[in-house]
């Protein structure tokens, strides 16, 4: 069975409806410390279904914060989330989660983290064991099925913890800047791994990062974050071809105008501190006077 | 060596030979005893241990896990159990007594007293350290309920089990021997109760060698069973 195969059976039938329609609707959420910081604020985020959008935003803007109420772990002080019409109720398997510490049971093995979820759902053994198969196969480790957590490289552990998440067939992918603590072979070899996935399952997908190049480099439609409070400061439709090649003239275009947003919003509130990560130039971002018809403007 | 050095007598200071000479004499059959006193003793002591640390490992487990989920539970008691820690397990032999009368059920009553405290708070410590995210991806992939605590919790606490087993054991052993001690009246006769004849007789190679039988026995339990689980759990965690 080629990989394709699987993964079309991992995937929503066709003939079901569209699932995965999630929106966040004024979404405001405050902590309280010194004073009363509000973290997010009127956040609103309509992700249609199948569609993948990625949030980026200096440090503070409360994109993980936001992640954390999707995925219902934490209630917004005001707003709601809505997946497909309906309000959603605390933590479930609907809207999996990619954490940033991937999240495994060191107890357990490869093969029995992914089959977790199903064995909460009440899967029969043998349903368990094809479906972790084929999520194997997926993310290629089929070869380490038996292998312990703390075996398993950095990169292995975030393709597991993605493994766990798909074999549930969520309607919603919800990911934590799932690559930031992985080397910057892993992170491209992770990207091109990812957006396969996507291609093939065509699940929506809420994706959280600091890093503008992975913003670029999967999604269709960008959020830029204002931080102090956490605001929407702009939205970025990116009508590149997937799968998307590193380097390309009109990545680098991009990726330059994300960078700026970021810079400034991070000049605005003298973030000091966050700002190093954002000015340190990720690619050498050339920008020529060629003018590519995308993401400019919405 | 010091006794000679010294000058002391072989009943008062008794040289590596003697402790060496009592321990084959015990595994002889003795008049005063009974039966081979070196094999006796243990059994007996060890038949004690595995009823009483059950009850202990049942009580302790019982408590420490309520403590560590009602927090008003553990500012009550948290502080009480602690408290109570600090008292030598031998304290409590006057209360088993008086309570229990002289007879099995106050050893046990000793032992439990002596080390069911430390499991609770072992296990209380140990629970409050399992990372939250294994919290919230258990919550994520449906495991609510008894399921989370069951699939999640429980098999998440497993380091921090092993060791309050581990030093609840040590407690365990402790009490139990200082409670046969004094439990001499009881019908079965374990290691305390030779510790005790050993005195009653004034022979201090024999008191030695009851000491060194229930240090062998403490580090070898310590060592070959609690030792090893620890370690094949903190293998399979990925720890140490």
């Amino acid at each position: 069975m080629s990989a394709t195969d699987s993964a079309s059976r991992l995937a929503p039938p066709a003939a079901r409806p569209a699932v995965g329609h999630l929106s966040l609707r004024h979404i405001t959420k405050r902590f309280e410390g010194n004073g009363t910081i509000a973290v997010l604020d009127d956040v609103d985020i309509d992700v249609k279904s199948g569609e993948f959008v990625v949030v980026v935003g200096p440090s503070g803007c409360g994109k993980t914060t936001l992640l954390n109420i999707a995925a219902g772990m934490l209630a917004p002080d005001q707003g709601q989330v809505l997946l497909d019409g309906r309000p959603i109720d605390g933590p479930g398997p609907d809207r999996a989660v990619v954490f940033q510490d991937h999240g495994l049971f060191p107890w357990l093995n490869v093969s029995q983290n992914i089959s977790f979820g199903l064995r909460m759902a009440g899967a029969t053994r043998a349903q368990r064991d094809a479906r972790v198969e084929e999520a194997l196969r997926m993310v290629h480790l089929v070869g380490s099925a038996r292998k312990l957590v703390h075996e398993l490289s950095g990169g292995m552990r975030q393709r597991v913890a993605i493994a766990r998440a798909l074999v549930m067939d969520p309607a919603v992918l919800l990911m934590d800047e799932p690559f930031a603590a992985l080397d910057a072979q892993n992170r491209t070899l992770l990207h091109q791994q990812l957006q396969e996935l996507w291609l093939q399952t065509r699940k929506t997908i809420l994706f959280v990062t600091h890093s503008v190049g992975e913003a670029v480099r999967l999604a269709d439609r960008i959020i830029v974050m204002s931080a102090h409070p956490g605001r929407i400061r702009r939205e970025i439709p990116v009508d590149l071809p997937h799968p998307r090649l590193l380097d390309s003239p009109a990545m680098n275009e991009l990726v330059h105008l994300v960078r700026k947003e970021i810079e400034e919003e991070v000049n605005r509130v003298h973030a000091a501190q966050s700002a190093e990560d954002f000015w340190k130039p990720q690619t050498p971002a050339p920008v020529g006077d060629h003018t590519v018809g995308m993401g400019d403007g919405i | 060596m010091a006794y000679r050095l010294v000058g002391w007598p072989e009943y008062v200071f008794p040289a590596p030979g003697h402790v060496i000479r009592s321990l084959v004499e015990m595994m002889d059959v003795s008049v005063f005893t009974g039966g081979r006193p070196l094999l006796i003793g243990p059994a007996v002591s060890i038949a004690r241990l595995i009823v009483g640390f059950a009850i202990s490992i049942a009580l302790g487990g019982i408590l420490g896990l309520l403590i560590w989920r009602w927090e008003e539970l553990d500012k009550l008691l948290g502080p009480l159990f602690l408290g109570l820690q600090t008292l030598p397990s031998v304290c409590w032999v006057p209360l088993a007594i008086l309570t229990m009368g002289l007879n099995e059920r106050g050893i046990l009553f000793v032992l439990v007293m002596g080390s069911f405290f430390a499991i609770a708070i072992a296990l209380r410590d140990g629970l409050r350290t399992i990372p939250p995210i294994y919290r919230q991806a258990g919550l994520m992939l449906g495991a609510r309920g008894w399921r989370m605590y069951r699939y999640v919790l429980l098999p998440a606490s497993l380091p921090a089990m092993v060791g309050a087993l581990r030093q609840g054991f040590s407690f365990a052993w402790r009490s139990l021997m200082g409670g046969e001690l004094f439990f001499t009246a009881v019908k079965h006769h374990g290691l305390g109760y030779l510790l005790h004849l050993g005195r009653e007789d004034v022979n201090a190679a024999r008191v030695v060698a009851v000491m060194v039988v229930m240090v062998a026995i403490g580090m070898a339990a310590d060592r070959w069973a609690f030792g090893v689980l620890q370690q094949r759990v903190q293998a399979r965690f990925g720890l140490g």
